[in-house]
């Protein structure tokens, strides 16, 4: 089981946390078209590659975190853990608390 | 006005002078408060999140980031509490009613724990007063270490209506490091 | 009897004899045997039959992967007999043979063998179709394996989470020397052997290497940060060295799984000694030179009178040294490395007789034995991503690239002697520490609760070992004849070749046309063959074919012990006690225990409406909010309007997901300045939450609102019923006068003398009610308190059941039961609660769409035209005279208060006009008719008992 970081509890096992989604910004649901919305709500880039995603941290801190990770190799680019991949550590690496506000996850639970 | 009652209802044969015990602290007041980063209330509480410390007869214990549970017997904990300032955005609310809490102690503790839940307990990892929120035996729990006069020992605070299953399920975990009933 | 006198590295304890049956035979062995070594040490050689064509099997291997000898002991089928060890009373029985091991009728498929190759099963029975049922009984006849006992009782598993600094995956010379620098480097290490012992192949060597056994041996006891844990095995290596060790070694539990987070991994299996196939390699008497030397040194088991030792390596050189020793006569020695070859094994079904050569002599001998080679079990490797290259010259897989946690010592790192393997893992494992201080360090400076490091982590220690030679080894995978290469499947090179042939000839689709490497061994000792006979048959080499991928398990795993501890959590209110005492049926409602009745349900609802009923409500969702911004946040979740709620008020408010469906619904109340209390369903009490938060955190950061979940910190009670009010009012210092709290209102007081109560004036059952929220550790005394005063009032409780008749005698919907994952919110008829003049509110703007379509389906109230019928909850609805599916009913009940039956439904706009005729199909097929009622609530339509 892959190791998620959170800023808040450090790297905790990826049950702990529950997987909120792509991190898509909300359209104005005052300006938005019917196609739009339909396109926030059920379209997913889904790269093989760096993906910006949301996380909730369940069983520790209660806070939605974003991160950056490479879907092909898990590797958690903005909060790198340690050791699990080869060349991907950077021990010197401290997460710095980021804005939350643009993380946005529109999709229900 | 009659008696608190803990939900941890079945009674126990109490061991007196085991090295490895479990005790149920429902009735312990919890005051929970709320204050946002860089409020007056939030310096004053001290123990940033994922630490605790003893302050006025009280324990008070960094639980979510902007989040504290400040426990200990009532009178200290309403001193406590009502002397926080209340300047921004700040709650305070009576969680006693909430939560079960339950007090594991002895050398073997860790060994307990690591059957039940997956989080590292090793010092640097869970130092005397560190705290953690994690799942034990599938239910949410606040885990604060708090050692007694040397001896490892872990307060676990749980949503109070799976407390009777909880304190069973760590008394099984235990049962082969001979863990005993001790009243609190 | 086929013992050797005493054995100077023999694990037997001579001093501790005890016996056990085979087959309903006595068998004497000591303690330390395995059954197999104690079998065979009475004068058996067959262990079973094999699985397809019911070949008797000797010992091959004699060690855990030996595919030849599975057992029965009791009631645990498919025991490896020649790992675990012999107990006193053991009733063992050789499986996968009828009517006995020594004649088998089953055999009969060896004559008609031919019918049997590669695929045979697939082609043969797959058509027709419908067959399949008669031919899989027959099939199951000659299924392998033993039998499971289904009154077996259920065995106490366990569970374990582990944090090593370095995990030691096997405790051989090599793990053990890696296990030993590591821990005198600082490392808190576990060392993992999947043997009884520590020691590895050094257990069966010669004198100098147990004594380098035992030296390292005691090094690993005597280190306090060294847990061994023997008989044991890594299974399995996940992402970020989550690890998986299957411990069968615990002291309580039958066999318990440990989940291991290991900063660094020290992979340390050794070799696994690989099979040469030619033909007969299966007839008893055949051996690797791994299993000899285990029976003689091990066991003092002799193997055989007469051999012939097939050796390309040292392995070989030392057993047929190892067979002279014991006494054994070793006819001959051909060796590989000089040119030599066998041929085949022959001889009668139960024992090798003679054995061809390839110089053309037939020798005579009861026992042959090959070391021909090895496999590298890099398992645990291609498990981390790695895809091991074969190295033709030493004739076995080596790892290609792994990550930086995760170092290889031993015989799978390459060869050396004795003293070099150990130096090498020693500083395998002096690396393991140092990086396994690195990824320590960085975690704790990622995990605000850890002890803080002081200034820079050093950067990850570079690989500074000296690389281990790699020996010449000659390749050598079959001879000029064919035969088994899978012993457990009956799969031969020739049905390889057949295979290759028919088009099956990449490595992948070859293994699962012919099932080798399917089998128990799980292609420890098939794959490399399996391989280098399909590479023969393409005509190209083992690199160019490439191999399957191993994946986990590593060695078998029970269910029990993936199951682990059971834990079922499960919640209660503080009133249980009284539930439980006062025999209420208990349902079972997500992780809630409840009360769904007393004995009574219709009587309970009678007195509701006649009288005053109790219920208790604990569950329901318990929100807290607190802050200037609350009305805000309430306005965004619910779809209906909370600027203006007054304090003193309750609202109901529909939540909606940003699909537009339903999500959850409930009251809130505006208990005091900046203090509002949100309920919502019981089973949506933390999704409202998680919801919330989000809109909090992500949405709308700058808001004020701290919400709180109490759920269970306040006891919940519903007091319904014409005299509730009589009845609370005996119980509370708040006034009850209907003049100034009204319905859809809420106070706080004291009540039965508990203060911090607070209660509202609601209706889910139609009657007039109070619903009462008092602080847990006093709620079993506010409900006592009820009962006690009420006893004139012709008090009762009642159960979930009731209250649901309640419910649906008054229409009002369930989320989850009445609607569905589809069910956007203009289905359940409350469009006026849709404000779409607000700014934003979850959903919106899927609402607007919706909004406008017409072909939404309905909720709507069912009435069925015979009374007594109660059609069962997921009847469909279809348009009369067609099979076409228009609707279903969501919830129906006998009303005790109509006297008749009552229904929710969802159908489609054609038919969800007030008196509309439906027709429902019951689950007997039959059709009846009901009608679209004009409301919702089948009783008291204008809400006038509940505002009184």
């Amino acid at each position: 089981m892959m190791l998620v970081p959170c800023p808040n509890c450090g790297p905790r096992n990826a049950s702990d946390l529950r997987y909120v989604g792509e991190s898509h910004s909300r359209p104005n649901p005052n300006e938005v078209t019917p196609q739009e919305w339909r396109t926030y709500l059920y379209m997913q880039d889904n790269p093989a590659g760096l993906l910006k995603e949301t996380w909730y941290c369940r069983s520790g801190c209660r806070q939605y975190f974003t991160a950056l990770r490479n879907t092909s190799t898990n590797e958690f680019t903005n909060h790198p853990l340690p050791g699990n991949k080869t060349g991907a550590v950077d021990p010197s690496f401290h997460y710095v608390s980021e804005s939350k506000s643009d993380t946005n996850d529109g999709a229900s639970s | 006005m009659s008696e608190f009652a803990s939900s941890v209802v079945k009674t126990y044969n109490e061991t007196a002078s085991s090295s490895l015990t479990l005790s149920d602290l429902s009735a312990t007041t919890k005051a929970i408060v709320r204050a946002g980063q860089g409020t007056d209330a939030a310096a004053g509480l001290g123990a940033p999140f994922g630490t605790s410390r003893v302050v006025d007869g009280t324990l008070v214990v960094g639980v979510r980031p902007t989040e504290w549970v400040v426990l200990g017997p009532a009178e200290a904990v309403w001193a406590f509490t009502d002397a926080i300032d209340n300047t921004g955005h700040v709650s305070k609310i009576d969680f006693t009613h909430s939560r079960a809490l339950f007090r594991l102690t002895g050398e073997d503790a860790p060994k307990v724990m690591e059957k039940i839940c997956s989080i590292d307990w090793a010092d640097a990892m869970m130092p005397d007063s560190a705290v953690v929120s994690a799942s034990v035996a599938k239910v949410s729990c606040d885990i604060i270490r708090n050692d007694v006069d040397g001896t490892r020992s872990y307060f676990i605070m749980s949503d109070r209506s799976s407390a009777q299953y909880l304190f069973d399920a760590i008394l099984d975990a235990g049962e082969e490091f001979k863990l005993g009933v001790t009243r609190a | 009897m086929t013992r050797l006198p005493l054995q100077p590295g023999e694990v037997i304890d001579r001093s501790a004899p005890l016996n056990f049956t085979w087959n309903g035979d006595q068998i004497s062995a000591f303690t330390g045997d395995t059954i197999a070594s104690a079998i065979m040490a009475n004068g058996n050689r067959i262990f079973a039959r094999s699985m397809k064509y019911h070949r008797p099997r000797g010992l091959l291997t004699a060690d855990f992967w030996d595919p030849n000898s599975f057992v029965q002991v009791g009631d645990d089928p498919n025991v490896r007999s020649a790992h675990r060890l012999a107990e006193a009373g053991m009733e063992v029985t050789a499986q996968n043979v009828w009517p006995s091991l020594d004649y088998d009728v089953k055999a009969a498929n060896g004559v008609v063998g031919k019918f049997l190759t590669a695929g045979f099963y697939y082609k043969t029975f797959m058509k027709p179709a419908k067959l399949w049922p008669a031919y899989e009984k027959v099939l199951a006849q000659f299924a392998p394996g033993g039998k499971v006992d289904l009154n077996t009782p259920h065995m106490y598993h366990d569970k374990r989470y582990a944090h090593p600094d370095v995990l030691v995956a096997g405790g051989g010379p090599a793990g053990m020397a890696a296990a030993i620098a590591a821990a005198e480097a600082g490392a808190q290490v576990m060392l993992v052997e999947h043997e009884h012992l520590l020691g590895g192949s050094l257990l069966w060597g010669t004198e100098a290497d147990r004594a380098v056994a035992a030296e390292l041996v005691a090094a690993c006891e005597a280190a306090d940060n060294i847990e061994i844990l023997l008989n044991s095995t890594v299974t399995g290596r996940y992402e970020d060295n989550w690890c998986a060790i299957a411990q069968r070694s615990h002291p309580i539990a039958v066999e318990r799984l440990i989940k291991a987070r290991a900063k660094m991994l020290v992979v340390a299996p050794g070799l696994i000694e690989r099979p040469y196939v030619f033909a007969g390699n299966d007839k008893p008497g055949v051996m690797l030179s791994g299993a000899v030397r285990r029976l003689i040194n091990l066991y003092a088991v002799k193997p055989g009178q007469k051999a012939v030792v097939f050796t390309a390596n040292a392995a070989g050189d030392r057993a047929a040294e190892d067979l002279t020793r014991a006494g054994i006569d070793v006819v001959r020695v051909v060796d590989a490395r000089n040119g030599g070859n066998i041929v085949a094994a022959k001889g009668g079904a139960k024992s090798v007789e003679s054995v061809e050569l390839g110089d053309g002599s037939t020798v005579e001998a009861d026992l042959l034995v090959t070391a021909i080679g090895w496999t590298a079990p890099t398992s645990l490797l291609n498990l981390a991503g790695d895809r091991p290259a074969y190295d033709p010259v030493a004739a076995r897989f080596f790892s290609s690239q792994l990550p930086d946690n995760i170092l290889v010592a031993g015989g799978l790192a390459g060869d050396g002697t004795t003293d070099q393997l150990i130096a090498h893992a020693r500083d395998t494992g002096e690396l393991a520490a140092r990086r396994a201080v690195v990824i320590a360090q960085t975690l704790q400076r990622l995990t605000a609760r850890a002890v803080n490091v002081d200034g820079d982590i050093a950067p990850m220690p570079a690989d500074d070992r000296t690389t281990l030679r790699r020996d010449p080894h000659p390749e050598l995978h079959r001879s000029t004849t064919h035969g088994l290469v899978d012993y457990s499947e009956d799969v031969s090179s020739k049905d390889l070749f057949s295979a290759a042939k028919e088009g099956y000839d990449s490595v992948e689709l070859i293994k699962r046309f012919t099932t080798a490497t399917m089998g128990p061994s799980q292609g420890k000792l098939e794959t490399v063959n399996t391989v280098a006979v399909l590479a023969e048959a393409r005509g190209e080499t083992i690199a160019e074919v490439g191999t399957t991928v191993w994946r986990p398990p590593y060695a078998p795993i029970t269910l029990g012990a993936l199951g682990g501890r059971i834990f079922e959590p499960v919640r209660v209110s503080s009133i249980q006690p009284w539930h439980e005492a006062n025999r209420a049926t208990p349902i079972l409602a997500g992780q809630w225990v409840r009360p769904e009745h007393y004995g009574d349900p219709a009587g309970e609802v009678r007195n509701v409406r006649e009288n005053v009923g109790i219920i208790d409500v604990t569950p329901l969702g318990k929100l807290d909010l607190r802050g200037r911004d609350v009305p805000k946040l309430l306005s965004m979740l619910y779809t209906n309007k909370w600027m203006q709620l007054p304090i003193g008020s309750v609202r109901y408010g529909v939540m909606c997901a940003e699909d537009g469906v339903v999500m959850d619904d409930g009251v809130t109340a505006h208990i005091a300045e900046d203090h509002y209390m949100m309920t919502t369903t019981s089973s949506g009490a933390a999704g409202v939450w998680e919801w919330a938060e989000n809109w909090l955190q992500t949405e709308h950061p700058d808001w004020e609102v701290h919400i709180t979940p109490v759920t269970t910190g306040f006891t919940s009670i519903n007091v319904a019923g014409p005299k509730s009010r009589e009845l609370v009012a005996r119980l509370t210092d708040i006034d009850l006068d209907p003049e100034t709290f009204k319905y859809m209102q809420v106070r706080t007081g004291s009540v039965a003398g508990v203060d911090n109560c607070f209660m509202w004036r609601i209706g889910f059952t139609g009657e007039l009610s109070y619903e009462l929220h008092v602080p847990s550790g006093y709620g079993l005394h506010v409900w006592e308190t009820l009962l006690d005063q009420g006893a004139d009032l012709g008090i009762k409780a009642f159960g979930l059941e009731a209250q649901r008749i309640m419910r649906l005698e008054k229409g009002h919907f369930i989320v989850g039961q009445d609607t569905d994952g589809l069910t956007k919110m203009p289905s359940v008829g409350m469009n006026g609660l849709i404000k779409l003049d607000k700014d934003d509110f979850a959903g919106k703007a899927e609402l607007a769409i919706s909004l406008e379509q017409t072909n939404l389906p309905k909720v709507v109230a069912i009435q069925t035209t015979d009374p007594t019928i109660v059609p069962e909850e997921a009847c469909q609805i279809v348009r009369a005279g067609t099979n076409e599916i228009i609707g279903r009913i969501t919830s129906s009940r006998m009303s005790p208060t109509l006297g008749r039956s009552i229904c929710l439904g969802q159908v489609l706009p054609e038919a969800a006009d007030a008196g509309s005729n439906l027709t429902v199909v019951m689950t007997t097929g039959e059709r009846i008719t009901a009608k679209v009622m004009e409301h919702h609530a089948h009783f008291d339509p204008e809400g006038e008992r509940l505002r009184v």
